[in-house]
This record gives structure tokens, C-alpha cells and sequence, in this order.
């Protein structure tokens, strides 16, 4: 039985929301229309509930030992009150456990965002770690006490000085305030970030306040936006997701450098994380499979690529399909893929079977939508 | 002319049923017109898919039979088969919808109807669900499924 969002009655009573499961938690999928959302994001402003993500506290005098093992990217360069990520957890063969943004609150005390369905398993394995390295760290699950939005959309700035919280419009991209007073109301955590490849902000607080000032941002003319149209705008960006374009399991998923993950996701000057010496030597070696867009012709009109999905070249089989999906901004078929390391050219064409047809794509770099600022 | 409709409201959903005409369990319409089949897919279903943005439609002429796939309806979410309500011979397609899919969302029962079929058996127009009866089938699914 999947969980509630701690928002759901405020979903369905207020907004009348249709509600559908997302990583084993009941979210809204939709409020009107999903393309409408899409759109409302890319050009005006809207409102997400995430409430469904993971929300860990990591505290204790051995957190920096704990994070700077957990994960690829270098933690030590992160200053109190910013953001880093996002940054990956590895297993063994260098696969994607998770991907993750960490907060820092203090050396001791640092936050960490994990994805809705692996949020119990990172818990059990910070605990297994904190464990065998016999660290001092304590790992508080923050999820169900928590409710947290994101405020998306080029008009976000605007919104927020309607509801007399300008202030936080200076923040920079990555910064976040903690234990502070947004519109009125007490919150946990405000951050300049989000997911959707627009400009915006993502908020925790208890769900009353939380609740209240989903109000004022709806009244502000900021509008519902649904887990569909969350999916699509991140498609469009080409920003990833776990059992899509990543996984643990190696039978299903290359290893993270296939990823192409950027953002200094992995920082090669760093040693003595979990997964290095897999992921080093395939660095060595050179990876089998590239992460790539698709971009398909818009003359072929409404085309929606699916994961899984197979990709050809002059009918030889070199990739498939993580995640597609037609595009309302470009009003064309986009997808992210897997294509085999030699084929993986920008610029040059593919075919991707759809039932009895195929369809030329372009190999395309993200984000897949030109021109979207990817931060400010 | 009239068409009285039936509303089925389930979990603050409603979903509308025409009585003009008669239905598939998978969520298709029918209608008798001079001789010929017209078909589309139901109110019900289109809100199922939600965000229609693609259809394949089956080529004029060909043979069809009852209950086999004949197009394919993309929606942002999904992609659902397209069934055929009777046998016999597509003898037209709504190519409008080439270009505007979203008529299976915003008028399914009248801009968004998909094909006419002629058929090859009349009975099996006389077998699909009455109105009634399909009103009671989206029902239960409406209630378990979502």
C-alpha cells in the first residue's frame, strides 16, 4: 500500500488533484492537464509537492568521514548554508545506488535529499556504514514530519515579493536558509534549487504551515503542477532517474561514467569513496555505453518514445531508450539513451523502433530543450 | 436531436456515457449509423489517458475483427491499444485527429470519433454493453483500479 503525501487531503479536497503512485507514495499525478503544467513551468510559475522525497540528518562529530566515503563528489569544499549536488552513491560495480543533494548546515550536521524509492535502502546502508567504520553519526529520518514544495517557473521572483518574501529572491543558486520565517510562517528550509531546469526555490515545513503557504503562493498566481508534467520537464532537461537511467544492478545498468552525469558530479581528485576502484578502472578502460539525447523530427509529429524502446543504425541494434516522452515545449518526441560508445555521435541520426515503424531521432546533448537555465 | 447521457460519478470523478449508443469492455464506443459502424473511445477512457498528444490509425479498406487492435492512442502517460467494436471494413478515419489528438480528450463522443467501420456481421452491434451496462463496468473498474 503506497504511502500518503502529508499534503494529500489539501491535494484532493482543495486543488482536486488526481492522485497516482509514484515510488511507492500516493502523489499527484495531475491536476487539469499535464501538458498545461508543463508549460505553466516553462513560462509562468508553478507549485510540486515532494513531500514523497527522502529527507535524512546526518549529525555527530564523524559526518564529514561519512559523506566524504558515501559519495563521489568532494565534500570538503562545501561552505556552511550551500548546497552540493547532485552527487552519486556507488555500489561495488560502480553502479548508481542513488543520486543525491546534500546540505550543509554545519560541520557536524548536514542534510541529505534521497530519491522516494530508495529512501528506506540509503537509510539502512548510511547505517550499515556509520556501522562497520564504527563512526559517530546519527541518522534521522526527517521525511514524515516534513512536508516540502518546489516553486518553479521564470515568474518565481515575482510570486515571491506578492507574498512578501523577497528576500529570499537573493539568494544564489545551491544557497539555502535554514530554521527561518517564509511569508509569515516558521519553516525548517528554504533553497534556491529544484529539478525542472527553471529557476525556483524548495521549501520544508511542517504540513499546517506548509499548507498555508501553498495558499498564499496559489493566491500569489502560482499554480498546482503534477508528477507528469515533474517527469517530462526533467526529460526535457535530460535530468536523470533511478530504475530509468540508473540502477544497481549491472545486468540492467552501465556503470555511473556512462551516465555522463556532469556538474562535477564525480570529482576525479578525490580518493577512498565507495565504488572508486570499479569506477576508476573502468575510466581506464573506457565505458560501453553513452548517455545521449534524442531529439526526433518534428515533421513525425506526435512520436513518444518509451523506455526501452530499441535503437538501430543501418538496422544494427546500438542502444535503447531510458526515458521519452513527447515534448509540449517542443512539440516533438525527446528521449534520453543508452547507445554503444562508438555510435555516440552528436549530431548524427538513428532510427528507434515504435511498434511496426521506425523513426529517425538526432543524437543530441542535454538539455534537450536549448536556452533553459539550467541555474541563474 | 436530444442525446440524453448518463453521468457515472465515482470518488468525485464523473464520467459521461451517451445512450445513442452502445460499448466495448475496453472502453470503446459504437454507433449504428445508416448500416455503418462509427467508433471512438469513451469519455472514461480519454480521462484515463489524460493527455492525449498521438494516434495510429488504421488504413481505409482494410479488414478488421471484433476486439482486435487496430490503432494505438499515446497519451503523455501511456500508450493504450485502440479495439475494434465490430468486424468488417474501415471504410473511414478521422485524419483529423492526425493533427489534433486532443479531440479524444476534449469531445470523445463527437470531433474526436476515430473510424466507421461497415460490418460484416450486424449481431455483433446488438452484443456490445448497452449504456446501462457500461455505466455499471467503469464503475467497478473506477472503484478498484484508482
Amino acid at each position: 500500500m503506497a504511502r500518503k503525501t502529508l499534503l494529500y487531503d489539501f491535494h484532493v479536497e482543495k486543488l482536486g488533484a488526481t492522485m497516482g503512485e509514484f515510488g511507492g507514495w500516493e502523489v499527484p499525478m495531475l491536476y487539469k492537464s499535464a501538458i498545461e503544467e508543463h508549460m505553466i513551468v516553462r513560462t509562468d510559475v508553478g507549485i510540486f509537492d515532494v513531500s514523497h522525497m527522502g529527507r535524512i540528518r546526518f549529525r555527530g562529530p564523524d559526518v564529514m568521514e561519512l559523506i566524504q566515503y558515501l559519495y563521489t563528489k568532494d565534500m570538503k569544499k562545501v561552505k556552511e548554508g550551500w548546497m552540493s549536488g547532485p552527487t552519486l552513491a556507488l555500489n561495488q560495480w560502480a553502479r548508481v545506488k542513488d543520486d543525491e543533494m546534500l546540505y550543509k548546515i554545519s560541520d557536524e550536521e548536514w542534510l541529505v535529499v534521497a530519491n522516494a524509492p530508495y529512501r528506506e535502502k540509503m537509510i539502512n546502508y548510511f547505517k550499515k556504514v556509520i556501522e562497520e567504520k564504527k563512526l559517530k553519526v546519527e541518522v534521522e529520518d526527517l521525511t514524515f514530519n516534513l512536508a516540502m514544495i518546489a516553486i518553479q517557473g521564470p515568474k518565481v521572483e515575482e510570486v515571491f515579493e506578492k507574498v512578501g518574501a523577497k528576500e529570499f529572491n537573493d539568494l544564489h543558486t545551491l544557497e539555502f536558509r535554514y530554521n527561518t520565517v517564509f511569508a509569515g510562517e516558521k519553516i525548517f528550509l528554504i533553497s534556491r534549487s529544484g529539478w525542472t531546469g527553471e529557476d525556483g526555490f524548495e521549501i520544508w515545513a511542517e504540513p499546517p504551515a506548509m499548507i498555508r503557504i501553498y495558499e498564499k503562493l496559489l493566491e500569489a498566481g502560482a499554480k498546482p503542477v503534477g508528477t507528469i508534467a515533474r517527469d517530462t520537464l526533467r526529460i526535457e532537461m535530460g535530468f536523470v532517474l533511478g530504475e530509468h537511467e540508473y540502477g544497481e544492478d549491472p545486468t540492467r545498468f552501465p556503470n555511473a561514467i556512462s551516465l555522463r552525469y556532469g556538474l562535477g558530479a564525480i570529482d576525479w581528485h578525490k580518493h577512498g569513496f565507495a565504488g572508486e576502484e570499479a569506477l576508476r578502472a573502468y575510466r581506464r578502460e573506457g565505458v560501453k555505453w553513452i548517455r545521449v539525447g534524442l531529439r526526433f523530427r518534428k515533421k513525425d509529429g506526435r512520436v513518444v518514445p518509451r523506455t526501452g524502446y530499441k535503437i538501430y543504425i543501418d538496422d544494427v541494434e546500438v542502444g535503447w531508450i531510458t526515458s521519452g516522452t513527447y515534448s509540449p515545449y517542443l512539440k516533438r518526441g525527446v528521449a534520453q539513451a543508452y547507445i554503444e560508445a562508438p555510435y555516440a555521435v552528436f549530431g548524427e541520426t538513428v532510427e528507434v523502433q515504435i511498434r511496426n515503424k521506425r523513426y529517425e531521432a538526432k543524437i543530441v546533448d542535454f538539455p534537450l530543450v536549448p536556452g533553459r537555465p539550467v541555474v541563474k | 436531436m436530444y442525446v440524453s447521457e448518463i453521468v457515472v460519478e465515482v470518488k468525485k470523478k464523473k464520467y459521461i456515457i451517451k445512450t445513442d449508443r452502445k460499448y466495448t469492455k475496453t472502453d470503446e464506443w459504437a454507433k449504428l449509423e445508416d448500416g455503418k459502424i462509427r467508433e471512438g473511445i469513451t469519455d472514461y477512457a480519454q480521462k484515463e489517458l489524460k493527455d492525449i498528444v498521438g494516434i495510429e490509425l488504421p488504413e481505409v479498406g482494410k479488414e478488421v475483427k471484433k476486439g482486435e487492435v487496430i490503432g494505438v492512442i499515446e497519451s503523455i502517460k501511456a500508450t493504450a491499444d485502440l479495439y475494434a467494436a465490430v468486424s468488417g471494413k474501415v471504410v473511414e478515419v478521422n485524419e483529423k485527429l492526425l493533427d489534433q489528438p486532443e479531440l479524444l480528450n476534449t469531445d470523445p463522443y463527437g470531433e474526436g470519433w476515430i473510424l466507421i467501420i461497415e460490418p460484416s456481421d450486424p449481431k455483433e452491434y446488438d452484443e456490445l454493453m448497452t449504456p446501462e451496462q457500461y455505466a455499471e463496468h467503469i464503475k467497478k473498474h473506477a472503484e478498484e483500479g484508482h
